[in-house]
């Protein structure tokens, strides 16, 4: 059983998170400007170097979620963030990976479009406010956990797993509520910055590296 | 409110129940060229509601196959799973889709020969049929008899 990836959506449609773990088809960098800064360092194409000497450093708080950043807690200095946070860091390549042949905000709004998609034709087939729960083809399985406020948590895993709706309430219970809504940095609803930051990676990361299910 | 409460609590407090709710088939263009309820249990839909929502799943279908996250081909959802029912889908060689919904607890190897026996009956029945034309809706007494025979 195998976790790949996990996106997660806001109530605008807009992916404001972007982690994968197995991934071995990935796809292209996202275009300027396709994402919102900080969703995830790994998808987007990284910035030409001259820009850094145009980011004032500390000309406004927001400096620290630049999408040369994509960290809350930081520092503005680029070169000191690199050494600073591993975990925030693209991962290397390794041989084998091959590639979708789609930009990742093109595969983002795939992604929302199929699982907006079902969930309407669940509704209207079922006649009652019933819930989309996951779908499976011969190579994956996605899974889809709404909360009210309606944040869309979506996961793709080895189509042999189970139900994985109770792990993605569990990503909202424990990381997202802690480091996400009850941090005062990051401003939910903004529509120009995503969620994402050092803690909750890191704890999204420890939560499914260390479930039953992660190889 | 209890009224409205009333046949969805029956519908989940029997989650063992069985049941085949529907069968569509969707030709390669994402037309329903063929529509049958068998049970009681999903909402009851105009027949230009299920056109429509037969479109979506043939457009979904295609989707589904690109997203894949390991290299290698993958087929588009197989499966598709509410609460209290399933849709399964059976995509053919030649693109033609045969769809059922069913329960969540029928069991998956149940559906598929179901579906292969559905297939079958189609090829017998209905392109055999000098009188049908391919892509064309599927008005045709023997094939109903036979699904009828076959999912009762």
């Amino acid at each position: 059983m195998t976790i790949y990836s996990l996106y997660i959506y806001d109530r605008h449609c807009t992916c404001v998170y972007y982690q994968d773990w197995h991934r071995t088809r990935r796809p292209k960098p996202a275009v300027e400007g396709g994402i919102l800064p900080a969703v995830s360092q790994a998808v987007v194409a990284p910035p030409p170097e001259s820009n850094n000497s145009t980011l004032a450093p500390y000309s406004s708080p927001r400096n620290t979620l630049t999408s040369a950043s994509g960290v809350v807690v930081a520092v503005s200095e680029i070169n000191a963030q690199s050494t600073a946070s591993p975990l925030l860091q693209a991962p290397p390549s390794p041989i084998g990976v091959t590639s979708t042949g789609l930009a990742f905000d093109e595969e983002v709004k795939l992604v929302y479009g199929v699982v907006l998609s079902l969930r309407n034709m669940i509704k209207k087939l079922s006649g009652r406010d019933e819930q989309f729960v996951n779908y499976r083809t011969s190579a994956y399985k996605l899974h889809l956990f709404e909360t009210l406020s309606g944040y869309k948590f979506v996961m793709l895993s080895d189509p042999g797993t189970e139900s994985l709706r109770f792990v993605l309430r569990q990503i909202y219970v424990g990381p997202f509520l802690e480091y996400v809504v009850r941090n005062p940095l990051i401003t939910m609803d903004s529509k120009e910055y995503g969620i994402d930051n050092e803690y909750f990676r890191a704890s999204v990361d420890r939560m499914i590296r260390g479930s039953s299910f992660f190889p | 409110m209890t009224t409205n409460s009333a046949t969805p609590v029956l519908k989940l407090s029997s989650t063992s129940f069985m049941a085949i709710f529907g069968l569509w088939v969707i030709n390669k263009a994402g037309g329903l060229v063929y529509q049958r309820n068998f049970a009681d249990g999903l909402a009851q839909l105009t027949a230009n509601e299920y056109l429509v929502l037969a479109g979506t799943l043939h457009g979904i279908h295609a989707i589904t196959s690109r997203l894949s996250p390991i290299p290698g081909q993958s087929s588009g959802a197989q499966v598709i799973e509410g609460e209290t029912f399933k849709i399964n889908v059976l995509l053919t060689l030649t693109g033609t889709k045969f769809v059922l919904l069913t329960s969540p607890a029928e069991p998956a190897s149940t559906i598929d020969t179901l579906l292969q026996k559905i297939y079958s009956t189609y090829a017998e029945k209905v392109m055999q049929n000098p009188f049908h034309t391919p892509e064309m809706p599927i008005r045709s007494e023997a094939f109903d008899v036979s699904l009828g025979g076959l999912i009762g």
